[in-house]
């Protein structure tokens, strides 16, 4: 049986707590992850070129190190990196082949906790919480 | 004509053939681009629900056609018949000519619908076509013999080669027509028979007909298969065969044309084999994903995606981007989540759980957004749809896209909205406030808009329809569609920058 699909490091570096009241403080979200898992795909460099730039560099250093697979990779972003393929495997890497099947997504802020079940992050807010 | 790409078989028809596809009213104008862009198509002419064109593409080719229902090879279009003050007999008469009339036309396109089947397939003809049964020696013969020449065939060979073997494919099935006797004088359209008679290269054969506007008044389908079917038997000595047919002929009688087809595939286009179970017509949901403009690492969220269909096909289509699902229904997710396990793309497209109107996404973090915007009791007019354009205006990126399908209602709503003079804040995160503004100087990618005084009546139309829907989205497009018994709108809108807006004077 294939194994589950989760949330990528990608995504998660798009995520963000919208618990009321918390605003920019919401990210990023802190992973605890129980169930991993690591699956090759692909590599395209334009992807990866064109992904770069999207990304919270620190904050995505920061998510793959806490689930162990920092993978060598700079904690800050150097120039010309569109040429490097080495540095873009490594980043393809660490943003499409590391998933969290299951775990939680936490607020730094608030706190409140999001969980991720087989695969699927959890990220609905009741009526009180919510900002609207 | 391109040449074939490499692993795929060499084109059985150089020259090309004639097509017909059924398509779903309003997508005339998608299929008529994908048949140009996908198949180098030429003379391509469009009628309500059908397009046609010339192609010499391959099976492969041609069954990638994503807002297609049907494909059929075109064996005839001609002017509708003449029915008026006429007897019943004479248009009778006129129908069996459809037949009568020009054999060659349908003896040659049997001969191109079988090999395209043959050559495509790479198989024994038995093998070919499962649920065919034997229908005699001579045929598999004849069709033997087709394969052997092949086989002598050399890659780059001329046109001539090809031809040669059509005419000789035609030349036996003449020999075949004139020689036998045994044309039944009754139609036998309700064979019991299970076993197949053999007789020398026959073909089985059910005729599905189609009938409207003056033709249909006059006439019951059934009348007008039986006389196609008659003539065919008398014809070509083919036998029907209502259950499983090796060869199926559409016929499609209306005011407008008289068209006659045979289907290429037995299973419609629209029916994909990577989608177990869709949520929305596929074809439709293609064509939303076409409109969007989804480029190389662009983030596209669907976030109200149900069971998945448009992310699917657009996944499938642009594998190049990250796709984000989203829902509030546990049983839609867990179907989703079936959909791209079988459809192979796990790794491209991700799920959650959260809802449209309050998205745990970054401000401007999402290049393309596209949607099917619910129907039904469970979603209210006007507060709700103002909250989720809200929302979806804020993730978005700046020149980003967003693609909805919308019901009726929903359209009229967000077009009296547009037209009408309200003025409101939003009391959300007080760094939104929605006016209908004046839109000047929309640059659009192949079109430049011109300043636009409002006092021109002349050209006041448009320039209402570019001024802002919601904040800094415009409306681009705007598509009514058909979804079988209702009809919906695909709706285009771009987020323009704030510099872009003027304030009403």
């Amino acid at each position: 049986m294939r194994a589950q699909a989760g949330m990528k490091l990608l995504t998660h570096n798009l995520l963000s707590s919208h618990v009321r009241g918390v605003g920019p403080r919401g990210f990023p979200l802190r992973i605890q992850a129980t169930e991993i898992r690591v699956s090759p795909v692909d590599f395209n460099p334009d992807f990866v070129t064109r992904m770069i730039p999207k990304m919270e560099w620190t904050a995505l250093v920061e998510a793959a190190e806490s689930l162990g697979h920092l993978s060598e990779l700079p904690r800050q972003l150097k120039e010309g990196y569109e040429k490097d393929e080495d540095f873009l495997r490594k980043v393809h890497h660490v943003l499409l082949e590391v998933e969290v099947v299951e775990g939680t997504l936490q607020c730094p802020e608030s706190g409140r906790l999001f969980p991720i079940s087989r695969g699927i992050p959890n990220m609905l807010l009741s009526d009180d919480e919510a900002t609207s | 004509p391109s040449p074939p790409s490499p692993g795929e078989p060499p084109s059985p028809l150089p020259a090309g053939a004639r097509y017909f596809c059924t398509v779903g009213r309003g997508l005339e104008p998608f299929l008529t681009r994908e048949v140009g862009a996908r198949l180098a198509a030429t003379e391509v002419e469009y009628v309500s629900g059908k397009v046609f064109f010339t192609t010499n593409c391959g099976l492969t080719m041609l069954k990638q056609l994503k807002s297609a229902e049907r494909l059929f090879l075109l064996l005839k279009k001609q002017p509708p018949l003449f029915i008026s003050s006429r007897s019943k007999g004479k248009v009778f008469n006129e129908i069996q000519r459809l037949v009568t009339g020009d054999p060659l036309c349908w003896v040659r396109a049997v001969s191109i619908w079988r090999s395209l089947l043959e050559l495509e397939e790479n198989l024994p003809p038995e093998v070919a076509k499962p649920s065919k049964r034997k229908t005699g020696e001579n045929e598999n013969i004849i069709t033997k013999k087709l394969k052997i020449e092949q086989t002598r065939v050399m890659p780059g060979d001329t046109e001539c080669q090809l031809q040669k073997q059509k005419n000789d494919k035609i030349e036996e099935h003449k020999d075949l027509t004139t020689e036998k006797e045994n044309f039944q004088e009754e139609k036998s359209e309700n064979d019991g028979e299970k076993e197949v008679e053999h007789h020398q290269g026959k073909l089985t054969f059910r005729v599905s007909c189609r009938c409207s506007g003056t033709i249909a008044k006059t006439f019951t389908t059934e009348e007008v298969g039986r006389v196609i079917g008659i003539a065919l038997i008398k014809q070509f000595g083919w036998k029907a065969d209502l259950r499983n047919p090796s060869l199926e002929i559409f016929i499609h009688l209306n005011d407008i044309y008289s068209v006659v087809g045979i289907p290429v595939f037995r299973l419609p286009l629209a029916s994909r084999d990577y989608i177990k179970v869709a949520g929305l017509r596929s074809t439709i949901a293609w064509t939303i994903a076409s409109l969007a403009e989804i480029n190389v690492g662009a983030v596209v969220l669907d976030p109200m995606c149900g069971l998945g269909t448009i992310l699917l096909e657009a996944a499938k289509e642009w594998p190049n981007a990250s796709y984000l699902g989203a829902d509030v229904s546990d049983s839609q997710l867990l179907g989703a989540c079936d959909n791209l396990k079988s459809a192979g793309l796990m790794d491209r497209i991700e799920l959650f759980k959260f809802c449209v109107t309050e998205l745990p996404l970054h401000s401007e973090s999402v290049d393309v957004i596209i949607s099917d915007v619910p129907f039904g009791k469970k979603f209210k007019l006007g507060k709700d749809i103002k909250s989720i354009l809200h929302e979806m205006e804020r993730v978005l990126c700046v020149g980003g896209t967003i693609v909805l399908l919308l019901s009726e209602d929903l359209h009229k709503y967000l077009q009296d909205y547009k037209e009408s003079n309200i003025t409101w804040n939003s009391s959300k995160d007080n760094t939104n406030e929605f006016k209908i503004v004046k839109y000047v100087n929309a640059e659009e990618k192949n079109r430049i808009q011109e300043n636009v005084s409002p006092s021109f009546q002349d050209d006041r139309q448009e320039w209402l329809d570019k001024r802002p829907l919601f904040g800094t989205l415009v409306q681009m497009e705007c598509h009514k569609v058909s979804l079988g018994r209702t009809e919906a709108f695909i709706s285009k809108y771009k987020k323009i920058h704030d510099s872009e807006l003027q304030q009403p004077s």
